[in-house]
C-alpha cells in the first residue's frame, strides 16, 4: 500500500514537471502566426482535403524554412466542418477567438464558405477561398477581408458555355445535383450558352439528389433526347460514379460529356475514364506551362511521391498571394494585409496574376480540353489541347457586381 | 418514344430493382423474423462493399474468377460481423419497444460508419467490373450494360434460393415458426436464440452480397449505406415484412416505376417510392405480400 502511494506520488511529480515544460514552450511560441483552416475532411470532399493539406503544409514548411512571415513562424490549425455550414461558422469563431488565428483558409463546401465568411467579416480577419467557389462570396456576400483564388461558379458556368458555344452543337442535355451549386451552374451555363449561340437548346435536364450513387434511371432519360453534349455540374465522386455507370450504356459513343475533370476525379476513374470528352478543370499541373509550376511539381512529387491536384495548387497559390501582401504591407496584421491584397499583383504558379480590387476575385480562368491518354501518366487520363478561358472574358463585370450587391444589401 | 425504347426502359428498370432487392431482402428477413428495425443494415451493406474493394485490390484482376471470389468471401465476412453484433447487442432488444431498437441500431450506424472511416478512409472507391461483364450488349439497337443483365439473372436466382431455403428446408421451417410461435418452437426442443442468430446472419449475408454487387455497379463511399437504407425500408413496407416475394415485388415496382417516371416527369421520380409506400400503408398496411398482425 505504502509503495503504491509513493509510486502515485512519483507519477504526480513527473506529470507536474511535464506540465511545467509546456508553458515554457508557449513563451517561445509567441512569435508564431496562426493560420486557421476550416476544412471539409470527409464524404465527397475527402480526396480534396488530402490534396489541399499537402499543398498548404508544403507552403508552411517552405515559408518557415526561409523566415516565415516577417520573421514569425507559421502554424496551421485545422478543424473539420464536415460540410456543415453551422459547424463551419462555429469553428471560424473558435479559430479566431480561442486559437488567435490571424488568417483563415476556407473549406471545400460553398455552404460552409458562406457561413465562415460572415464570421471573418465580423472579426475583420482575412479569409482565403481556394476550393469553395460560389459566386456569392465575391458578389452579394462580399467583404473587404475575403479573397478568392479559385474560378467561381460564374466563371466556370459561363466559361464552359463560352467554349462550347463556339462549336456547332445545338442539342444540349444537363445533369446536376439538386442543390444550390447545381442550380447556380445551370443558370450561369444556360444564360451564357443561349447568349452566344441562340440556336442551342437544352432539351433534357435531370436532377439527381445529393449523394445519389446509382444513376441507372437517369442515364436512359438523357439518352431519350439524343443530346450532342451533356453539360454536368456533378463533381468529384458523383461525377466518376455517373461516368462509370453511363459508359456501358454507350452514352459517350454519341454524346460528349462536359464537366469538371480535376486531377482527383481523373485519378479516381483511372483507365476507365472515356477518351475524347470535352471538359474543364480549375488548375491542371500538367498543362500550366510556367517555370514556377515546374519547380512546384518537382518539389511536390518528390515530397509526397504523388502529383499535385488542382486543390493543392490553388491553396498554395492563395498563400503565395498572402505572403506577397504581408511583405508589401510590412505587417502581419489582417487589416493592413487586406489593404495590400486589394488589387495585388503576384507571381502565382499559374504565372503573373492579380486580385481585382472591386470583388477580390483573382483573374483565374478555367482550363478546357479533351480527355486523352498520356504516356507520362500510366494510371489516369489527362486533358489534352488545353486552353485557358481567361477570367476577364467571362467574369461578372464590376457594374453587374454592383447591381447584384444593390439588389441584396447586407 | 418507340416501342423498342420503352422495352429498353422496362428492362433497365428491372435490373435497377434487382440491386435493391438483394439488399432489401435481408432487411425484410430481419425485420420480419426478429421484429427489429435494423437501421444498421445499410452500414453492413456498405462494409460489404468496402470489403469487396479491399479484396478486389488483393486479387488485382478483372477476371470473372476474382469477382466470384468476392461473391463467395465477402457475404460470409459480413455475416460473421453480424454474428458478433447479434450475440453482443441485438439479442438483447428483440421484442423490446421500437424506440429502444431505433436508438441502438442508429447508434450502431454511427459506430460502424466511424469504423469504416477509420479502416478505409473517406475516399471514394470503386471495384472494377470483371472483363466479361464490363461491356455492353446490343438490346434493340441500343447499348445495355452486360453487368445489368448479369444482375437480372442473379436477382431471381437468389430469390429462388431464398424461397427454397425458407419454404423447403428444415432451417426455413424453424425460421418461419420463430416468427409466429417462438414459445412452441422452443418447447419442441429447438434452440430458438440460435435460429434467431442464424436469421440475423443470413440478413447480414444478403447485405454483404448487395455490397459486392453495388461496388461494381457504382462507386462507393461512406454515404452509400444511409442513402440505400431508406429506399429499402420503402421496399419492405410495400412488399410486406419478412416476405421475400414481397421484397422482390416492391423492388421491381420501385425500379420500373422510377425508370418510367424519370423519363416523363423527371422531378417526380424521387418521391415515387414514398408515394407508393404511403398508398400501401393506407390501403394494405401489412404490405402487398405480408400478413396482417395477429
Amino acid at each position: 500500500m505504502k509503495k503504491m502511494v509513493i509510486r502515485l506520488f512519483g507519477i504526480a511529480v513527473v506529470i507536474t514537471a511535464l506540465m511545467g515544460i509546456v508553458p515554457a514552450e508557449q513563451v517561445l511560441a509567441d512569435e508564431v502566426i496562426k493560420i486557421g483552416w476550416i476544412a471539409d475532411m470527409g464524404g465527397i470532399a475527402a480526396s480534396f482535403y488530402k490534396s489541399q493539406k499537402d499543398g498548404i503544409e508544403m507552403f508552411i514548411e517552405e515559408t518557415n524554412a526561409t523566415g516565415g512571415f516577417m520573421g514569425k513562424k507559421l502554424e496551421l490549425v485545422i478543424r473539420d466542418a464536415d460540410l456543415k455550414a453551422d459547424v463551419g461558422a462555429n469553428l471560424a469563431r473558435e479559430l479566431i477567438l480561442n486559437e488567435k488565428c490571424e488568417y483563415l483558409i476556407g473549406p471545400t463546401s460553398s455552404a460552409v464558405a458562406l457561413a465562415a465568411t460572415k464570421v471573418a467579416k465580423e472579426f475583420k480577419k482575412i479569409i482565403f477561398f481556394h476550393t469553395s467557389n460560389t459566386e456569392k462570396l465575391t458578389t452579394t456576400d462580399f467583404h473587404p477581408y475575403m479573397f478568392q483564388v479559385v474560378p467561381n461558379t460564374g466563371i466556370e458556368g459561363r466559361g464552359i458555355a463560352y467554349f462550347l458555344a463556339q462549336k456547332p452543337y445545338k442539342n444540349y442535355g444537363y445533369i446536376g445535383l439538386d442543390y444550390a451549386y447545381g442550380h447556380d451552374q445551370h443558370d450561369a451555363f444556360k444564360e451564357s450558352l443561349l447568349k452566344t449561340n441562340p440556336n442551342a437548346k437544352i432539351t433534357v435536364e435531370v436532377w439527381p439528389k445529393t449523394g445519389e450513387s446509382n444513376y441507372g434511371s437517369y442515364i436512359p432519360t438523357l439518352m431519350a433526347q439524343n443530346p450532342e453534349v451533356i453539360y454536368s455540374s456533378l463533381w468529384g465522386g458523383a461525377l466518376s460514379t455517373f461516368i462509370k455507370q453511363a459508359a456501358p450504356y454507350g452514352l459517350f459513343k454519341k454524346t460528349t460529356l462536359s464537366s469538371l475533370y480535376d486531377l482527383d476525379m481523373l485519378r479516381a476513374m483511372g483507365q476507365e475514364m472515356p477518351e475524347n470528352l470535352m471538359g474543364y478543370t480549375r488548375c491542371p499541373f500538367y498543362a500550366v506551362d510556367t517555370p514556377q509550376m515546374k519547380a512546384f511539381v518537382d518539389k511536390f512529387s518528390k515530397k509526397f511521391n504523388d502529383w499535385p491536384a488542382d486543390w493543392a495548387i490553388m491553396a498554395y497559390d492563395g498563400l503565395l498571394a498572402l505572403k506577397k501582401a504581408v511583405d508589401t504591407a510590412g505587417s502581419t496584421d489582417s487589416e493592413k494585409v487586406s489593404k495590400a491584397l486589394d488589387g495585388l499583383k503576384w507571381t502565382s504558379l499559374r504565372g503573373e496574376r492579380y486580385i481585382r480590387a472591386e470583388d477580390h476575385m483573382a483573374n483565374v480562368g478555367i482550363y478546357v480540353g479533351v480527355t486523352a491518354k498520356d504516356p507520362k501518366f500510366k494510371d489516369f487520363l489527362v486533358l489534352k489541347d488545353v486552353v485557358e478561358v481567361p477570367a476577364e472574358k467571362v467574369w461578372m463585370s464590376v457594374d453587374e457586381i454592383k447591381a447584384q450587391r444593390a439588389k441584396n444589401p447586407q | 418514344m418507340n416501342l423498342q425504347f420503352m422495352l429498353f426502359i422496362l428492362i433497365n428498370g428491372l435490373s435497377q430493382g434487382m440491386v435493391l432487392f438483394i439488399i432489401a431482402s435481408g432487411l425484410s428477413l430481419v425485420f420480419g423474423v426478429l421484429r427489429v428495425i435494423n437501421f444498421a443494415h445499410g452500414s453492413l451493406y456498405m462494409i460489404g462493399a468496402f470489403m469487396a474493394f479491399s479484396l478486389s485490390s488483393l486479387f488485382a484482376g478483372k477476371t470473372l474468377f476474382a469477382f466470384l471470389m468476392l461473391m463467395l468471401l465477402v457475404p460470409p465476412g459480413v455475416a460473421i460481423l453480424g454474428l458478433g453484433l447479434e450475440v453482443s447487442l441485438f439479442r438483447r432488444i428483440y421484442r423490446k419497444e421500437h424506440l429502444l431498437q431505433l436508438l441502438l441500431t442508429y447508434s450502431l450506424v454511427l459506430i460502424l460508419d466511424g469504423l469504416t472511416r477509420l479502416i478505409w478512409g473517406g475516399q471514394i472507391r470503386n471495384v472494377p467490373r470483371p472483363e466479361v461483364l464490363a461491356g455492353s450488349l446490343d438490346l434493340f439497337g441500343l447499348y445495355f450494360p452486360s453487368y445489368n443483365l448479369f444482375l437480372l439473372i442473379v436477382g431471381p436466382l437468389l430469390a429462388a434460393g431464398l424461397w427454397v431455403l425458407l419454404y423447403r428446408s428444415r432451417a426455413g421451417n424453424y425460421i418461419r415458426a420463430a416468427v409466429t410461435y417462438p414459445e412452441m418452437l422452443g418447447a419442441l426442443g429447438v434452440n430458438v436464440p440460435r435460429v434467431m442468430t442464424w436469421t440475423f446472419m443470413l440478413g447480414c449475408f444478403l447485405a454483404g452480397l448487395g455490397g459486392v454487387f453495388m461496388s461494381a455497379l457504382a462507386n462507393i463511399d461512406l454515404s452509400i449505406g444511409m442513402e440505400r437504407i431508406i429506399e429499402c425500408f420503402a421496399v419492405v413496407v410495400i412488399g410486406g415484412l419478412g416476405s421475400v416475394g414481397g421484397a422482390m415485388l416492391g423492388s421491381l415496382i420501385i425500379g420500373v416505376g422510377v425508370a418510367f417516371i424519370q423519363i416523363y416527369f423527371s422531378r417526380m421520380a424521387l418521391v415515387f417510392p414514398y408515394v407508393i409506400m404511403a398508398l400501401v400503408l393506407i390501403i394494405r398496411p401489412w404490405g402487398l405480400f405480408g400478413k396482417p398482425e395477429r
